[in-house]
């Protein structure tokens, strides 16, 4: 199927490829520009390029760009992820909340909020990233069986899993005021107040997953026609969703413990990319490079012009925006 | 979603091989116990509060017999309650049922597919609008049906296909709980408190009007659900086959889904979005009873109503913090269940058939 593509027909893709590239340049000049005290397009260039000074430059180089910086790295991060976790589990319902990550990460940080009386997100990363890998090490660990991760026990188990953590989240939020009036914007997932110091801790663990999700890329395609088949083509199916497995823990995790959790990007960006890439994973993992960030970006801007001055967290711009897409891309999927 | 496909149709013509009559009175065993089981808990869920009864005295005050105070009791504080949270839990499990054999996707649920996102919002923008309490169940209502037009919107499109409807109901379930997000975080504290309190599910403070008006719906809709089970069991055996055998699956498909969306948002309705029932307790049923039949289905809808009305005796009586909604407690009692469940299955025979 896909994986016999031969490579011409793989070169197709990349017009569209560069296309999206441009795209997301645009989107990170305006989400440089854009905001409560819009800047100028040629004031942000002499901003970065040092300048400039004032106001409009700091607010540049101080709050935007490591803005910017985060969404570009989460949402590729979860754009990765998702076209990922759906190769292994072979369910086009999947996506890097179905193992749990999302509502572990919420789970630890709400504990966190409630027991140490955190206050800012900055606070919350190790707890974050720790929650977010525990639960999603776990829901693997309940779908092994015979050495090999079982599709369909994983996506139930890490459902399952997460719809437990969401009632412990709740109960704590609803046990203590306090708790829940701290946690509910962080579990909105957002991208302001992230300094550049949040995303330094969990650069090398970004990198790695990222390392990992395209080295499995050729053997994600022979995955796609089953195991029985993958197993006779030689792919070692067993390594490769473990490895499949470690690389989504490893870049939705430190996404969550960045920005927190933020649904719809993981589950939305591999089926954009599937319309209009085909669904080589060759082609599907840096498509979703592209297009995880470009629709996270998009949605942060439009949070921060809605409602100005004041402005909407992420996580619900992007599940707002992304939903009326997933429909229409819905209404084109021919079977 | 193809190899989930196989997996079905291989339970179904499993059956024919093994001899139906062992899985079926499997399924009158395991149905015989679950009903012993709810008996017991409707008696306990009758007798202990704040006055306790005897359980013979409270099962007859529950029928109107006894104690004129026992009655009142009984009648007025525990049953509305007690029969709310078996209605919607039988509600929920029915529709989740039908909706994962439907789409053969075992993560389908109507938490998945919007439904319960659209009684969310309903009853959260009730709240934010100030409305009265007793406005709520209706809002969620309305909310389950918007969800369920939006979902017919954009996922009819000459015929219904499985795959396109799972996605639609995604996205709408994405943007409704985003509304209802939205809010929360707009609200001030109290209000995000009681908004969350709703949206986790709570039985707490049912009227027999609520009940009975919400209750005998979901009867019919239930009915609708036994009687448009031989459709779903040819719609198992994939398009091709079952155009075959002269089934219009667009038009079967369309009675199924309407029947799941009504179920599960009269649920809604009445206990609030109740996670876990829907998605966990057909697959429990499944791990235990075998493959899908009108009996396991009748067993389906007695499981979730044992699961709920346990979780709320949970919450009301053994919690350490009281007031706590009964969809904090569903999961965590029914998730262990399920997981020994899915360990133990792992047999090789299940392995090849993935």
């Amino acid at each position: 199927m896909a994986g016999a593509r031969p490579p011409s027909a793989l070169l197709r893709g990349v017009p569209l490829l560069l296309a999206g590239l441009c795209a997301l340049a645009v989107c990170a000049a305006l989400s440089l520009a854009v905001g409560t005290r819009s800047v100028p397009l040629s004031t942000v260039l002499d901003a970065l390029t040092g300048q400039a000074h004032g106001r409009d430059a700091i607010v540049v180089t101080g709050l935007r760009l490591p803005r910017t910086l985060v969404g570009l790295a989460v949402g590729a991060a979860l754009g990765v992820a998702g076209a990922v976790v759906q190769g292994i589990t072979r369910n086009p319902l999947a996506s890097p909340t179905t193992l749990g990550i999302n509502n572990g990460a919420g789970f630890a940080v709400v504990v966190a909020i409630f027991a140490l009386h955190l206050t800012r997100p900055v606070e919350y990363v190790w707890f974050a990233f720790a929650g977010a890998a525990a639960a999603a090490l776990f829901a693997q660990a309940l779908a092994r069986r015979a050495g090999d991760l079982d599709p369909v026990r994983l996506a139930l188990g890490g459902t399952v899993l997460q719809l437990v953590l969401l009632s412990w989240t709740s109960t704590v939020m609803l046990a203590s005021k306090r708790s829940l009036d701290e946690a509910r914007f962080w579990l909105a997932g957002s991208l302001a107040e992230r300094p550049l110091s949040v995303l330094y801790p969990m650069l090398p663990t970004l990198v790695i997953g990222l390392v990992l999700a395209l080295a499995i890329t050729p053997a994600l395609n022979t995955l796609a026609l089953g195991d029985d088949s993958a197993q006779a083509l030689g792919v070692p199916v067993a390594r490769i969703r473990m490895a499949g497995g470690l690389a989504v823990v490893l870049l939705a995790g430190s996404a969550v413990a960045v920005a927190g959790p933020i649904a719809f990007i993981g589950l939305a960006a591999p089926h954009l990319v599937r319309q209009l890439l085909g669904s080589d994973h060759r082609m599907l993992v840096p498509g979703c490079i592209i297009a995880g960030p470009l629709l996270l970006l998009t949605a942060d801007i439009l949070g921060r012009v809605v409602i100005r001055p004041s402005e909407l967290q992420v996580g619900i711009i992007s599940a707002f925006l992304g939903a009326p897409l997933l429909a229409v891309l819905a209404r084109k999927v021919a079977r | 979603m193809s190899d989930v496909l196989r997996t079905e149709k291989a339970r179904v013509a499993a059956p024919h091989a093994a001899g139906p009559t062992h899985a079926g009175r499997r399924t009158l065993l395991l149905t015989c116990a679950a009903l012993v089981v709810l008996l017991a808990l409707v008696t306990c869920s009758v007798a202990i509060g704040e006055v306790p009864l005897a359980p013979d005295a409270a099962l007859k005050g529950l029928l109107g017999l006894g104690d004129a105070a026992d009655v009142l009791i009984v009648q007025q504080f525990r049953a509305p309650r007690m029969v709310a949270a078996v209605i919607a839990g039988a509600g929920l499990a029915v529709a989740g049922a039908l909706l994962q054999r439907m789409f053969r996707n075992p993560l389908a649920s109507p938490d998945v597919m919007g439904v319960t996102g659209g009684a969310s919002f309903g009853a959260v923008a009730m709240l934010a609008a100030g409305a009265s309490q007793a406005l709520i169940p209706l809002a969620a209502l309305g909310g389950g049906l918007l969800a369920a037009v939006l979902l017919g919107v954009f996922g009819w499109r000459s015929g219904v296909s499985a795959t396109r409807l799972v996605l639609v109901g995604l996205a709408v379930q994405a943007g409704l709980t985003a509304a209802v997000n939205f809010m929360v975080v707009r609200f001030p504290t109290e209000l995000a408190g009681s908004a969350l309190q709703w949206t986790t599910g709570s039985v707490y403070g049912r009227t027999w009007t609520e009940v009975w008006a919400a209750g005998a719906a979901v009867v019919v809709a239930l009915a609708a659900a036994f009687l448009l089970h031989r459709k779903l069991a040819v719609l198992d055996l994939g398009d091709d086959s079952a155009g075959a055998l002269g089934v219009n699956t667009d038009a079967a498909r369309l009675q199924v889904l309407v029947t799941a969306v009504a179920l599960a948002s009269l649920a809604a309705a009445l206990t609030g979005p109740v996670a876990f029932v829907a998605l966990a307790v057909p697959h429990m049923v499944r791990f235990l009873a075998g493959p899908p039949t009108a009996g396991t289905l009748a067993l389906t809808g007695l499981a979730g109503a044992v699961l709920l009305l346990a979780s709320d005796l949970v919450a009301q009586y053994l919690l350490p913090v009281s007031g706590l909604p009964v969809g904090v407690v569903t999961a965590t009692l029914g998730a262990p269940w399920l997981l020994v469940l899915m360990i133990r299955q792992s047999s090789s025979v299940n392995r090849s058939v993935r």
